[in-house]
């Protein structure tokens, strides 16, 4: 059995470097797809953080009238961190609101007006598993009417606006990989073909000699695994020092996932796998 | 052995075999003579399952053709030994490589391998060119390789399908011999030919065919 084993093994390896052209075109086939892929894939990783960070930005503020006093607002705090689609609240007193203008500005308000105009201000963090905009825009025009609010600012349609179109992106992401893993199937299935074809008197020497289907599969199974090892690592390789040199130059922190290798040769070696299955079917 | 029961293969209108009822026995060495498209070849390819019957049934070694699914034919190949008009050799593989693959087919070691192609070798007076490809031999030499592989897994039945067809005399008388070494050792062996001339002497069974049915046994 190990000596069949051997063989088989064997087989396969010389097979692989006996068609050369067959297998370079085989090794270009994948290497194309599987970089077109895995740049989408490292765009697609990185369009998760995006979402991520738009979510980040699910606040609202809450201006409150000049007359209200620690003790009012303190209670208009507590009513608000009740609500279950809240997650925080942040008190911005009048003091801290000048503290953030000499921030951002520069200059120091009170020194260049005599007194504080600034309002106090409650900085409102929604959750952001339970968003949803109807909600919040119900939410905010509840608070409107609440005694001492002043008026309430909220960001959330853009928001809102830019999560769709990243959603519309992965979808259309989604149908692209489907698409290529599809091409691929098609690519590496007709180059087998086209590879067992060329040895239609090997195989037919083994079948009048006894061999069985899966005896003279498993060199071409073989084969088409070393291909799409092959043909996925310098894709890997392409993917990820391109990347590396995208970060640098424009200065970006895209990330890469650490276990992109593993998916890309595993996904490769799935498809070539199936692809050659679905190719010797039609000629075993 | 093998026994053909009522068999009728049609290529074509008027063109195959019919209704043929044949027995041959196990060490039996057995000539099909007839012209090109008597249905020698036809005959052949339907022993080894390559072809079956739209009519009858071929019992060959315990498997029928009528009961025989797709997936068991390489059983039954492993026992017969195909010899082709047209050798089917491996250019790409030295002589002792083309003669060892059915014993990588059967799983046999390697140890075990090197010492049957060597008698395999032998007896087909090829032990010299083991190392050859094929492209470096003479017909002559290359059905003998052809042979050698077919004998190599001691199978029960030899298929000799036109093996001396493209050889010179002496060659062919050659590789007849070879083959009634092999049957004298216990296996039989059916021959197709064309060469009336070949077999004239020999005290074998001569089985004629003409248009697809037997004229004369």
């Amino acid at each position: 059995m190990i000596d069949k084993i051997a063989f088989l093994f064997a087989e396969g390896l010389k097979n692989f470097f006996r068609n050369k052209l067959t297998n370079f075109l085989c090794i270009l086939t994948i290497l194309i797809n599987f970089t077109i892929l895995g740049y989408f894939f490292v765009v697609g990783f990185n369009t998760d953080g995006l979402v991520n960070f738009f979510r980040s930005k699910y606040t609202f503020e809450v201006f409150l009238d000049d007359k209200v006093n620690s003790e009012q607002s303190d209670k208009i705090t507590a009513e608000l961190e009740s609500n279950s689609l809240i997650s925080s609240i942040v008190l911005i007193d009048k003091d801290r609101s000048a503290e953030i203008f000499l921030e951002e500005f520069g200059e120091d308000i009170v020194v260049m007006l005599g007194y504080n105009p600034l309002p106090v201000s409650l900085k409102v963090m929604l959750e952001k598993d339970k968003f949803n905009l109807n909600t919040v825009n119900n939410l905010i025009a509840e608070i409107g009417n609440y005694d001492f609010v002043d008026s309430v600012e909220y960001r959330g349609d853009y928001i809102q606006e830019i999560e769709k179109k990243i959603n519309l992106f992965i979808f259309f992401f989604l149908i692209f990989i489907i698409a290529m893993i599809f091409i691929s199937i098609q690519m590496i299935s007709n180059t087998i073909k086209l590879s067992m074809t060329n040895r239609s008197d090997f195989i037919e020497i083994l079948q009048y000699n006894g061999a069985s289907n899966m005896f003279i599969k498993i060199p071409f199974f073989i084969e088409s695994a070393l291909q799409s090892i092959i043909g996925s690592f310098i894709a890997f390789l392409l993917v990820n020092y391109s990347f590396i040199l995208i970060n640098s130059y424009f200065n970006l922190n895209m990330q890469i996932d650490k276990f992109l290798w593993v998916w890309m040769i595993g996904l490769s070696l799935v498809v070539s796998i199936y692809a050659s299955s679905r190719a010797m079917k039609k000629i075993l | 052995m093998v026994d053909f029961k009522n068999i009728t293969y049609n290529y074509s209108k008027n063109s195959g075999i019919y209704n043929i009822d044949l027995s041959i026995q196990d060490n039996e060495f057995c000539f099909l003579v007839g012209p090109t498209g008597s249905g020698k070849s036809t005959l052949l390819k339907l022993l080894y399952f390559d072809l079956f019957a739209d009519k009858g049934v071929v019992n060959l070694m315990g498997y029928s053709s009528s009961k025989i699914k797709q997936k068991n034919i390489h059983k039954a190949r492993k026992k017969i030994g195909v010899i082709f008009q047209d050798y089917k050799l491996l250019k790409q593989r030295t002589v002792y490589e083309n003669i060892a693959l059915p014993l990588h087919i059967n799983g046999v070691g390697r140890k075990k391998i090197t010492n049957l192609v060597s008698e395999a070798l032998e007896l087909t007076e090829l032990s010299r060119y083991a190392r050859k490809f094929p492209n470096e031999l003479s017909g002559g030499e290359q059905q003998r390789v052809c042979i050698a592989r077919a004998i190599v897994k001691n199978p029960n039945l030899i298929l000799a399908d036109e093996p001396t067809g493209n050889l010179d005399p002496t060659a062919a008388h050659r590789i007849l011999k070879i083959l009634e070494q092999i049957n004298k050792e216990g296996t039989c062996v059916i021959m197709a030919t064309h060469n009336y001339k070949l077999i004239a002497e020999k005290p074998y069974r001569v089985i004629e065919l003409d248009q697809g049915r037997v004229v004369s046994e």
